[in-house]
């Protein structure tokens, strides 16, 4: 399973850095030159990234053509607003270093820290 | 009944002004661990006697109070008496299920919940793959985004996940003091105190013990994931990285009312006051761990 997470990768990373369509004959080939993986796996991955949403696909001549559905940008935003973004239901799934805070709040904490580094290194 | 009455007088007590009087106190800042197992103490107490409270309102007749089996009777815990097993009345079945429901409610919500956040951080943990190179120096994944932003994915499988632009915004030192942070929810499993906490706050809601421990155990995890990382790096430096992550998020200025714990925090963290002593804290843990039993106690003892 951890075995399809990172093809997954490798091929949205292929796809998102390529910026064009293309069949899963050309993301073996360029996977390929690092190490072996055999077509139909390649094949049944990039069929389950479609089933999933990631990517969408057309035919040409015989063979599929494959192009990620969002950016990687958009993908890496969604990410981040899932995790960031203040909705609090799945409780506790993560553990944020520090939450949003106001303007008027940030620059209560530059004053905090300005006051602390004037009175001299605490120990 | 004077148990009963004794009993639902403690859940009472419990439950409104216990939770006020210890958010007031000034000591759970200066020992956040003690302070959270003080607040899970707390409900903990509420649940067990509340439980013997329905429990001994609903079986109006006295029991027998004779050595343990007396006691284990009395508790529910054994249908030791063979003349009331025999024919269980709709009255007795009420005494049983109305307090075995205050357990076995929060305890469902607590396993809904455990699911729902497993399912959560599973799909944070698959997006991760996809736009997340790994950091092993930092032990952190790092992902390309112009927010700066550090947080972690707790349970199995843990991830630190750190921005870009966090690492753009942090000095070494910094970062690693954010770090030390972010392993200390991890290595403590703090996840497991929020879900209790949360699953307690969802079983009763409107419950000020409810209310206020789900806020303040946020706060306190923090505080004691900022006292781990003041073990081995600079106040200055957590406090900076604090101020750093947190003003670098501050352009969703739409956010309501502040109420965040940041300026709590950053100002604990420069502002380095005596910790109480250890026999503080033990008395804090041990007042937590026996305040649950008391109820027990007044329950099933010995006859008054």
């Amino acid at each position: 399973m951890r075995q399809l997470g990172e093809l997954e990768a490798e091929i949205m990373n292929r796809l998102w850095s390529w910026g064009r369509p293309a069949t899963a004959r050309d993301v073996l080939t360029d996977i390929n030159t690092r190490r072996p993986v055999a077509y139909s796996t390649v094949k049944t991955v990039a069929d389950i990234l479609y089933r999933k949403g990631m990517l969408r696909r057309e035919k040409e001549g015989r063979a599929w053509l494959y192009e990620p559905t969002c950016t990687r940008q958009q993908y890496t935003a969604a990410l981040m607003q899932e995790a960031l973004g203040g909705n609090p239901d799945p409780a506790g799934a993560l553990l944020s270093f520090v939450e949003r805070i106001s303007p008027g709040e940030a620059d209560a904490l530059r004053e905090a820290l300005r006051v602390a580094k004037r009175r001299g290194g605490a120990p | 009944m004077t148990r009963a009455a004794v009993l639902a007088g403690y859940a009472l007590l419990m439950g409104t002004l216990a939770p006020y009087l210890l958010a007031r106190a000034s000591w759970p800042h200066r020992a956040p661990t003690a302070a959270i197992t003080a607040w899970l103490g707390l409900a903990a107490t509420f649940v067990v006697s509340g439980a013997l409270a329905l429990s001994h309102l609903l079986l109006a007749e006295p029991h027998v109070h004779d050595g343990l089996v007396g006691l284990l009777t009395a508790c529910g815990l054994m249908t030791g008496d063979p003349v009331r097993a025999a024919s269980p009345t709709p009255a007795d079945l009420a005494a049983v299920l109305l307090p075995a429901a205050v357990v076995l409610l929060p305890a469902l919500v607590l396993v809904r919940i455990s699911w729902r956040t497993r399912r959560a951080r599973r799909r944070q943990r698959d997006m991760l793959a996809l736009v997340g190179s790994p950091a092993p120096r930092y032990g952190a994944t790092v992902v390309e985004h112009e927010v700066p932003a550090v947080y972690c994915l707790p349970g199995r499988a843990p991830r630190v996940v750190v921005t870009s632009a966090a690492l753009r915004v942090l000095s070494d030192e910094q970062l690693r003091a954010v770090l030390a942070h972010e392993h200390a929810h991890i290595a403590g499993r703090h996840h497991l105190v929020r879900a209790a906490v949360e699953a307690f706050a969802r079983a009763f809601p409107g419950l000020p013990l409810a209310r206020l421990a789900r806020e303040q155990t946020a706060l306190l995890l923090e505080m004691a994931a900022d006292d781990r990382a003041l073990r081995g790096h600079p106040r200055e430096a957590l406090a900076a990285a604090m101020y750093e992550v947190a003003a670098g998020q501050t352009p969703q200025a739409a956010m309501g009312a502040g109420g965040s714990g940041s300026l709590v925090r950053i100002r604990r963290v420069l502002d380095p006051y005596p910790k109480p002593g250890r026999a503080t804290g033990l008395a804090v843990v041990l007042t937590s761990a026996a305040a649950p039993v008391l109820p027990l106690l007044i329950a099933c003892g010995p006859g008054v």
